[in-house]
């Protein structure tokens, strides 16, 4: 049913005291608006991103299922975003509940609640959202009136820290099975089905997980049954499978979206080239999440450009995916926008670079971003450590790429790399210094003598956080003391002033790899928490480490082992029971050849290395053209 | 529209110079020809809840609409190439306005109504776009032509006996050592003729002067404060070129 109530004149009056009002208003070009005589029957959905405006305003899985589910006859689609903490609490004193923007209407109203998951810090932000929104927070708890709150995005890989706040979570690309859910939510409440009823039709829809139909499995049948949770219900599988959305490649390029007044992070046109990335590097869950590679051809891409821009008036253009430059028609996307494009002063980016595909060419066509600063991500300093990595990139490649960028006329270069990657030594943490300042002092040499002044290299360091679903899953995070001691090392290793070194905070990191390896206790230490103050994790000034601290401590978890412990490769893993699709001999084989340095070819570029999610899926590698390494 | 004063005869003479210099680049940049460009102005409003937008907000939004448009904008020459766009008195958080302005720079002369008809087309509901006209590139900038601005305040209660406060202080911003000492206007240097307030309405004009100006929305918070009183609704029904009568 669609919500009854509008609490636009009661946020009015609250918005003079607001910071920014302009993220609760609404009323943005695109934002598409109920038409107040159509009936009232359609099921409602709120899609909400766990965060402000400003941040969760661009991403894309909010544009894409909001789009989704409203081009559905007899549903309806809001967005809905969390307000900044301290109007957050000026609501909580006006007895204000969360609402969504396009109809104000509260999110207690709808008969479905989406919550995007993307990133181990928002789970704070999760229970702030149903909190705000008055909705129970355990799944438990909800009754006949309350929505049904269903998750998705890249956190769904390891779903059980956040298993008791959700009634159905959906693994894997959502485009398809959030219709489904909707649809079942609806019809099941038109019929008067219970609410058990309908959990059972949403476990029913593939890639759905509903975590009241599992119960724990007791420690002496863990390795018998190969899962922690076992369902308790014939509508559960006891192995949930991600959702592929295999039309990817030939849907349009071009997704409706809002066009906000608000200044955002990055507030440009995304058109999605291309889904999936087969690299292999074997920290990286997103690689695992995305298979197989399926390009958009560059007939949609360009024309999806055209059409954008048209409709919205934005003067840059963001060619987005994994890995752009991968893709096998980026040199004729890139001719053909920079001519369509010439003299409108429209700026086309690409999301950081892959060291081994950009070269002279490459450096040409992306020659409109020269303002800025040309991001590369070698995560290793040393050879060695790239190759335990999969991360095939050499040196070569990242001189060669440089010296092409410097030579079209960039200055200012940002490197990206990780700190505590299983099998680092301090060797590792040098070879970053060592390379860092031998690609400066090249630079320096390449440019003319008096623009020497103007190279500068921004290092960026990330502590590694081991992610479900991938080869890696298995190794422990480094303890933060360890992390500080390696970064000091690398900051006393690097001589130049013009190359600086930036790092997360290791608190923050160590909550990140502990909500990502924890198995369903993670759930009540973010509900302990949260209780005691946790949210805005991912905001350096809001973080609060005593209330995790806090937590850990009355519940008795030992969150060090959780964040630092070594699976072993037989062990069963707390996400067992869902597959990301790749086989889990696979990941154990990548590990070990992880630690004998040995690497892996990218199966996009044409030999199959038997991941086993092709054939066990039914879909396959679609690229437009054949991939040269 | 309103019809616009002559500029200064040294005015003019600076400016035809840097005009001069602008097509030179542009003579450079396309092989010796002299870019011909037509300034249009034009008028729209900021209505509703988008009176809340920033300053800065509506102006994105409005680069945006002659996107939108289809309009051939010109574009700056040099390393980063923006709209040749700009823009009229900025309206703080809040205020709405009746009759605002931009002036944008085109590289055709497209028709005022054709022009008019493409701005409203790219527009939201409560920015309308109202009137559309050709001004000789000399004349003055949108953010100065009309520093005469009037507004009409709603409160939530009738207005009785306001007074004018005799001094206000404005915070500036920065901390410590780099924080600004605060600036104290005298609301009468700013106000043309009186406050007129009948029933829970104020109207009121204030003129934008070089040396500064006085916030409308600080002037009207000092009015009301202490006493239980909000403000409804706010806006800039006219600005000119000189006082209004």
């Amino acid at each position: 049913m669609i919500p009854s109530t509008d609490l636009w004149p009661r946020l009015r009056p609250l918005l003079d005291r607001a910071e920014k009002p302009v993220r609760y208003i609404d009323h943005e070009l695109g934002s598409v608006h109920r038409d107040p005589q159509a009936p009232r029957t359609d099921t409602s959905f709120a899609m909400v991103y766990p965060d402000t405006y400003e941040l969760g305003q661009a991403n894309q899985a909010i544009r894409i299922l909001v789009n989704a589910v409203n081009a559905e006859e007899g549903l309806w689609a809001e967005r809905a975003f969390l307000p900044a903490a301290d109007f957050a609490d000026e609501m909580r004193a006006a007895g204000l509940e969360l609402f969504s923007l396009e109809s104000c209407a509260p999110l207690r109203e709808f008969d479905v609640v989406g919550i995007t998951l993307p990133h181990e810090l928002a789970a704070s932000n999760v229970l702030e959202v149903l909190d705000l929104a008055g909705i129970p927070l355990r799944a438990e708890d909800r009754g006949p009136e309350d929505p049904f709150v269903v998750g998705g995005g890249p956190c769904t890989f390891n779903p059980e820290p956040y298993a008791l706040f959700f009634d159905c979570i959906g693994i894997g690309e959502g485009e398809i099975s959030i219709v489904e859910e909707v649809r079942a939510v609806g019809r099941g409440r038109a019929a008067g089905r219970t609410r058990e009823r309908i959990l059972e039709d949403l476990a029913d829809i593939e890639g759905c997980y509903v975590p009241r139909l599992y119960a724990p499995v007791p420690a002496e049948e863990v390795r018998e049954t190969g899962a922690l949770v076992r369902p308790t219900n014939p509508h559960a599988a006891p192995v949930v499978r991600r959702r592929v959305y295999e039309g990817f490649a030939e849907s349009s390029g071009w997704e409706p979206c809002v066009v906000p007044f608000a200044d955002l992070v990055h507030d440009r046109l995304s058109v999605e080239i291309l889904r999936g990335c087969t690299r292999g590097c074997r920290f990286c869950q997103a690689g695992m999440m995305y298979r197989p590679v399926r390009e958009r051809s560059a007939d949609n891409i360009v024309e999806s450009v055209e059409r954008g821009l048209a409709e919205t008036g934005y003067d840059e253009v963001s060619l987005t995916s994994l890995s752009s430059t991968d893709h096998s028609q980026i040199r004729e996307i890139l001719t053909r926008l920079n001519v369509a494009l010439a003299g409108r002063g429209i700026r086309v980016s690409i999301p950081s670079q892959r060291l081994d595909s950009f070269g002279v060419d490459m450096a040409q066509l992306v020659a409109g971003e020269k303002r800025g600063s040309l991001t590369f991500a070698p995560e290793a300093g040393t050879q060695r450590l790239r190759d335990v990595i999969n991360k095939n990139v050499t040196e070569e490649d990242l001189f060669g790429a440089l010296t092409a960028a410097f030579e079209q006329g960039w200055r200012r270069v940002k490197l990206y790399f990780m700190l505590g990657l299983p099998t680092e030594t301090d060797e590792d943490v040098k070879g970053i210094a060592s390379l860092v300042q031998r690609a400066f002092e090249h630079c320096r040499r390449i440019v003319p003598p008096n623009e020497r002044g103007r190279v500068t290299f921004g290092v960026s360091c990330a502590l590694f956080v081991p992610k479900a679903q991938t080869p890696f899953q298995w190794c422990g995070q480094i303890p933060p003391e360890e992390a500080r001691r390696r970064v000091t090392l690398l900051r006393n290793s690097v001589h130049y002033r013009s190359v600086t070194v930036n790092w997360h905070d290791p608190a923050t990191s160590f909550v990140e790899a502990v909500m990502s390896r924890a198995g369903r206790e993670g759930a009540l230490l973010v509900e302990e928490a949260f209780r005691r103050g946790a949210r805005f994790d991912a905001w350096t000034e809001l973080f609060r480490e005593d209330a995790w601290r806090g937590a850990a401590e009355a519940l008795g978890i030992d969150v060090e082992a959780v964040a630092q412990r070594e699976f072993d490769l037989d062990e069963v893993l707390p996400w067992q029971h869902i597959s990301c699709g790749v086989r889990l001999p696979y990941l154990r084989a990548e590990y070990r050849r992880a630690v004998a340095e040995q690497t892996t070819p990218d199966c996009s570029f044409g030999i199959c290395t038997g991941c086993g999610l092709c054939p066990d899926l039914g879909v396959e590698v679609q690229t437009q053209e054949e991939r040269r390494g | 529209m309103v019809s616009l004063g002559p500029m200064q005869r040294s005015d003019a003479a600076a400016h035809a110079r840097r005009v001069a210099e602008t097509q030179s680049k542009a003579a450079a940049a396309l092989g010796g020809v002299p870019e011909e460009l037509w300034r249009l102005r034009v008028e729209y409003a900021e209505l509703g809840r988008l009176a809340m937008l920033s300053h800065l907000d509506v102006l994105r939004f409005l680069e945006r609409v002659v996107r939108r448009a289809g309009l051939p904008y010109a574009i700056s020459h040099g390393f980063s190439p923006r709209m040749r766009i700009s823009y009229g008195a900025a309206l703080p958080v809040g205020i709405g306005g009746l009759h605002e302005i931009f002036d944008v720079l085109l590289t055709r002369r497209v028709p005022e109504e054709k022009a008019l008809e493409a701005l409203s087309g790219a527009t939201v509901f409560d920015m309308p776009m109202l009137a559309c006209e050709y001004l000789d590139r000399r004349a003055p900038a949108a953010s100065v032509a009309f520093p005469f601005s009037t507004y009409e305040v709603e409160l939530s209660g009738p207005v009785k006996e306001l007074v004018l406060p005799d001094k206000i202080r404005i915070a500036r911003g920065g901390k410590g050592r780099k924080k600004k000492p605060d600036r104290v206007l005298d609301p009468r240097d700013f106000l043309v003729g009186e406050i007129r307030a009948r029933g829970a309405v104020l109207r009121f004009t204030l003129e934008a002067k070089p040396t500064g100006s006085l916030r409308p929305d600080v002037l009207v918070r000092k009015m009301i404060e202490g006493r239980d009183l909000q403000i409804l609704s706010f806006i800039r029904t006219q600005a000119a070129p000189a006082p209004p009568r």
